[in-house]
């Protein structure tokens, strides 16, 4: 009888053994990070309010806590007024995406663009909102197609809060997919990223700046650096950007200062060898925020680095681990 | 007597009917084989798919502690083919042709990108599109118009579905890469998963750094009609999800082999053996950089025109040949 049971004990235990066997092999499985919501994890203290986007939903970080201010509901992109007190951002759906006005916390104020239609080609796009320094206007990119064409390019609009009518500000490059990022200036001029394409065949993005809606722009950046992304620090001097240049898997974060109307130069590279994307600047002007992985592959977390005047500048430090936040949302940083 | 004679035969039996313990030899066995037991279930997707008709050769579970990189340069042809209910199966046209070669002594990656309009002699006598090569005559004749024409020994090749894409980047956690220019398309065919193959819907994916999944990442190697570039376009994009493709890869360890093949059974066809793949796998983490060169004909090598009624490109080999001959020595 004990013999018996002893031989069960231990065949109990081979089949246990290879059960072990099985789930190490599928615990030594390569694992791919985990993205929580970024309410399961504490955040960086950030002086302000910072707005970031994941997964359709608008968070808030404040004093260290994140707090989701939206359902997940195809939300993205938000922008925070001059005043603070309200937000712009984009609702996404299928074919279509609109600009809406919120609250700071998260309550529809007003839809700004009505862009849905029930046969594809005739719904639109609008994407990258952001209040004029008055507060009165958003620009944003567009989609000013004509059904049934194959061209569709995003070019730049105001859009009057109070009266809803749009004016278009940039002509874009046809089948190159347009105008980008539009950052109001406080002197009326518009800051944006324009993509063009060589007789190479080779993409280009630059950040350009316009004096009027219709008006010439000129170009702030080479085509060879494939600089995008702009944000303007809140005095006006410095641009934050993404430079590839001829890179994929990774991009540079770069600020440059204004040198007269039209030109940028004393170019410092505040981080490097990561796949960074959407720099945005503290209302300070001294710390820029941005997205990238943490490690090659894994999902976009929030970082930041001081802005300095030299490129020996200090590292760039993720502040949040495993959140997956939409890298084409720049994070909107509010006093 | 008889009572001694008894007790001799018997007293081994009783010994170990005293001694409870099984013997070590039992024990050791036992949990050896309960291990590979363990572990052939584990990676019992990876040995499926090798056995898996739709992979032609190779096969077998090779030993995860002794795989060694590949010591000679070789070319493979990436094939990718829309394999939606709107084609007969086993008839597909190739959309996507991509050669590389890999040089394990310079730890060099050339990636050449065929047009898929690329106006050439069939198979089967007359012109097409060497995209349609492979719609008769299978994968097979698509590598033999590839060596006929381009010069170059295929050594391997590797045929991808719509699903099967997407399954493969979805198996790998996503992708990271950059979208170099919006990437904006009216008309994209809604043929994955759906009742209704015809229809279409709208892509808009923004510039800049992303994450992407299998849908998306599909919708980015796919998408053509809103760019200047058209195919050439979506030529550089399918290179650029290679390499993203090659980064994530690289972070995989073995025991993600069987997530991946069970992934892919039926959705890939290959020449190559699971022990190339494996060989090529050990040694992806170190081509990278300037060593990877990519190659897409775009004018002067190759011009847009008409021929048969179709929108075709016609190549200039005298300027092709010696590019590849270059690049695919």
């Amino acid at each position: 009888m004990m013999r018996a049971f002893v031989y069960a004990a231990v065949v109990a235990a081979m089949v246990a053994f290879g059960f072990g066997v099985y789930h190490a092999a599928a615990v030594l499985k390569t694992t791919h990070r985990e993205v929580i919501r970024p309410t399961a994890q504490s955040g960086p203290s950030l002086a302000g309010t910072v707005y970031v986007a994941q997964d359709g939903a608008l968070y808030r970080l404040e004093g260290g806590r994140f707090t989701q201010i939206t359902d997940n509901a195809g939300w993205t992109e938000p922008a925070v007024s001059p005043d603070g007190t309200q937000l712009a951002a984009v609702r996404r759906i299928g074919n279509y995406s609109d600009v809406y006005l919120l609250s700071t916390q998260g309550r529809v104020i007003k839809q700004l663009t009505h862009h849905s239609a029930r046969q594809a080609e005739y719904n639109h796009w609008s994407f990258f909102p952001r209040f004029s320094a008055d507060g009165t206007k958003v620009f944003y990119s567009y989609d000013a197609k004509d059904p049934g064409s194959y061209e569709v390019d995003l070019a730049i609009f105001s859009l009057d809060i109070n009266t809803g009518v749009a004016v278009q500000w940039t002509e874009p490059n046809p089948y190159t997919g347009g105008d980008v990022d539009p950052i109001p200036m406080k002197d009326g001029r518009l800051l944006y990223t324009k993509y063009s394409i060589d007789e190479k065949s080779q993409v280009h993005s630059q950040l350009w700046l316009q004096a009027g809606p219709g008006t010439e722009g000129v170009a702030l950046t080479q085509p060879e650096d494939n600089c995008a992304s702009p944000a303007l620090a809140p005095d006006g001097s410095t641009v934050a950007m993404i430079c590839r240049r001829d890179q994929l898997q990774s991009a540079d974060v770069v600020t440059e200062t204004f040198a007269g109307d039209v030109t940028l130069s004393a170019p410092v590279v505040l981080a490097s060898g990561r796949l960074a994307a959407a720099p945005a600047f503290a209302p300070d002007g001294h710390t820029v925020v941005f997205l990238a992985p943490v490690e090659p592959g894994g999902a976009f977390q929030l970082w930041s680095v001081p802005v300095t005047t030299t490129a020996s500048g200090a590292a760039a430090k993720a502040l949040t681990s495993s959140v997956g936040l939409d890298a084409t949302s720049a994070p909107a940083w509010a006093r | 007597m008889s009572e001694i004679s008894t007790r001799r035969v018997r007293q081994p039996y009783d010994a170990r009917a005293r001694n409870p313990i099984p013997s070590v030899w039992f024990i050791v066995l036992g949990f050896l084989l309960a291990g590979l037991i363990g572990l052939g279930a584990f990676f019992f997707p990876l040995l499926q798919s090798s056995t898996t008709p739709v992979v032609t050769s190779g096969g077998g579970i090779i030993n995860p502690i002794t795989v060694t990189g590949p010591t000679e340069p070789f070319t493979v042809l990436l094939l990718g083919s829309d394999d939606d209910s709107k084609f007969v199966q086993d008839h597909y046209n190739t959309q996507s042709m991509i050669l590389v070669r890999i040089d394990p002594t310079s730890k060099s990656v050339t990636m050449l990108s065929i047009p898929r309009d690329l106006w050439v002699e069939m198979p089967g006598g007359g012109m097409g599109k060497i995209s349609t090569a492979s719609h008769d005559g299978g994968v097979e004749a698509a590598v033999a118009v590839v060596e006929r024409d381009f010069h170059v020994h295929v050594d391997d090749y590797v045929w991808i579905g719509l699903e099967g894409l997407v399954k493969l980047v979805d198996a790998m956690g996503g992708v990271d890469l950059t979208v170099t220019n919006p990437v904006l398309d009216d008309f994209y065919p809604a043929d994955v998963n759906t009742k209704t193959p015809y229809s279409y819907y709208r892509v808009a994916l923004m510039p800049g750094a992303v994450h992407l999944d299998g849908v998306h990442a599909l919708q980015y190697v796919r998408s053509r009609h809103g760019d200047l570039r058209g195919d050439f376009a979506r030529s550089e994009r399918q290179q650029e999800l290679l390499l993203a493709m090659k980064d994530e890869a690289s972070r995989l360890n073995v025991t993600s082999l069987p997530d991946l093949a069970a992934a892919l059974n039926g959705e890939v066809k290959t020449s190559m053996s699971l022990e190339r793949v494996r060989q090529i796998y050990s040694v992806l983490d170190q081509y990278n950089g300037s060593k990877i060169k990519r190659v897409v004909l775009v004018p002067p090598y190759t011009s847009e025109g008409w021929a048969d009624g179709q929108s075709v490109v016609f190549p200039d080999w005298n300027a092709i040949l010696p590019v590849v001959r270059q690049t695919f020595p």
